[in-house]
């Protein structure tokens, strides 16, 4: 037997290793929202605060499954939450994410993101590793967890050098104003990161 | 102790800081927070160093970046650094892990040498760069629990666990070589340089995380504790394959409207 036709029966006998080796899909937000970011890092001052933010806004729109991600960082007390709070909550968590993406990536220094070809599995989700490499600089490893839904792959975490989940921290973040103030409080403080973010 | 814990110890200072927020009350009780049962005693040691580190610890510590050339800067760096590489290499055969402690003892013995007494990190040109290591990484490695998160002032973010380990780091040299390793003079010194220097070093960083939160106690304290546990992963895997974000962080991204009581809110932009 040679050694492709082996290869092709055991890829076909286990379908789950045949979608692991499937792994664009869950590539394709991550490369659509670093090429986005590098965007408006030339764009910078040209731009604008509000020019990177129009730019970036449809990217991470595509890019994140922001709902979940406010879900998951406001914690169990969500389906305790009206309608109402929970929308509020989504949109003032995607104010947020754009503005920080927006305030954080305001100029360019030759920045590139490179993106591991090889896609991890994680349970149901998927990790996708880049790295930030700037010049003159040690590369900064960042990491994204992606969970399929009816939106196909998007991106509901980013770790930080492979130790930091900016999940895990935005649910510590979170906690204890929810617990005291409720979801109004909440999204009160996330308005104000966003216009801090653009200042 | 290693480099990022010790970034994010040294240095907390945003001007504007949001308001304290009262302690979380559920039924009229307090809620703890898993890992943290000191939290009321922790955030009032947090604001301490807070106010610290505004009126002191931070203008010192840029006025030193200001008034100190890069260069000396960095020398100074190296020079403790290295001093500190034996507790490495200690550390490194406690952890049964012979050819990780023969590379720190090559990496000080060259920049000892051909780099001026530790002034110049020439070992990491060699494939030889710091690997930071300490008691409380052995102590972690041998199984024994961070226990409480514990927030120090003017020390940072910390457990019980390697707050003891890193007295133990500390105490290495002034106990096992004595002078002038255990003179007041030494020790000031070399609290003073490095605690500048760090404090100098993380400024934007911890700025970044600062003003990124709504709860900076919280976030500074998930972020410490989070990159403390993916070192001890580290460790505790001696070198196979690269750090990954735990498993552990599976058990964060249960998703409360995956309930089926609950609404989905996906309304997709």
């Amino acid at each position: 037997m040679r050694p492709i036709l082996a290869f092709t029966l055991f890829g076909a006998a286990i379908p789950a290793l045949a979608q692991a080796q499937a792994p664009d899909a869950a590539r394709a937000p991550v490369q659509a929202l670093s090429d986005g970011l590098i965007g408006i890092m030339q764009g910078g001052q040209k731009m604008g605060f509000a020019g990177r933010s129009a730019a970036i806004a449809p990217i991470i729109d595509r890019s994140f499954d922001l709902a979940m991600m406010t879900r998951v960082a406001v914690g169990p007390a969500w389906t305790g939450l009206s309608a109402a709070d929970q929308a509020a909550l989504v949109a003032a968590f995607r104010k947020m994410t754009i503005a920080e993406y927006a305030g954080n990536f305001d100029s360019f220094g030759g920045q590139k993101f490179t993106i591991d070809p090889n896609v991890e599995v994680r349970g149901a989700d998927r990790l996708v590793r880049t790295s930030l490499v700037q010049p003159g600089e040690a590369p900064v490893a960042i990491a994204y967890r992606l969970r399929s839904g009816a939106n196909g792959w998007r991106i509901v975490d980013v770790f930080y050098r492979n130790a930091i989940s900016q999940l895990a921290t935005r649910r510590a973040d979170f906690s204890r104003v929810m617990a005291n103030g409720g979801a109004r409080a909440l999204i009160g403080h996330l308005n104000d990161l966003a216009a801090k973010a653009a200042a | 102790m290693s480099l990022l814990p010790a970034l994010l110890l040294a240095a907390q200072a945003v001007p504007e800081l949001p308001p304290a927020v009262p302690a979380p009350t559920v039924a009229g009780h307090r809620e703890r927070t898993r890992g943290d049962p000191l939290e009321g005693f922790n955030r009032d040691m947090f604001s301490v160093h807070q106010a610290v580190d505004k009126a002191v610890l931070r203008p010192a510590a840029m006025g030193y970046r200001t008034v100190v050339p890069k260069p000396v800067r960095a020398g100074l760096r190296h020079f403790f650094s290295n001093l500190g590489e034996p507790i490495v290499f200690l550390n490194d055969l406690l952890q049964l892990r012979p050819g990780r402690a023969l590379r720190t003892f090559g990496r000080f013995t060259i920049n000892s040498t051909l780099g001026v007494g530790g002034l110049i990190d020439v070992a990491k040109g060699e494939g030889l760069p710091h690997r930071a290591n300490g008691f409380g990484g052995t102590f972690a490695y041998y199984g024994v629990k961070p226990g409480p998160y514990i927030f120090v002032p003017l020390i940072g973010p910390t457990t019980l666990r390697d707050l003891i380990g890193g007295q133990g780091d500390n105490a290495l040299l002034p106990v096992a070589v004595g002078t002038p390793f255990d003179t007041w003079q030494y020790q000031v010194t070399q609290g003073v340089t490095v605690g500048l220097d760090t404090r100098a070093e993380v400024d934007a960083e911890l700025r970044a995380l600062f003003q990124g939160a709504v709860d900076p106690y919280a976030t500074l304290r998930s972020v410490y504790l989070q990159n403390r546990a993916s070192e001890i992963a580290t460790l505790k895997a001696r070198g196979r394959g690269i750090a990954a974000p735990d498993d552990i962080q599976l058990d964060e991204l249960d998703d409360p409207g995956a309930q089926p009581a609950a609404p989905e809110p996906e309304k997709k932009p």
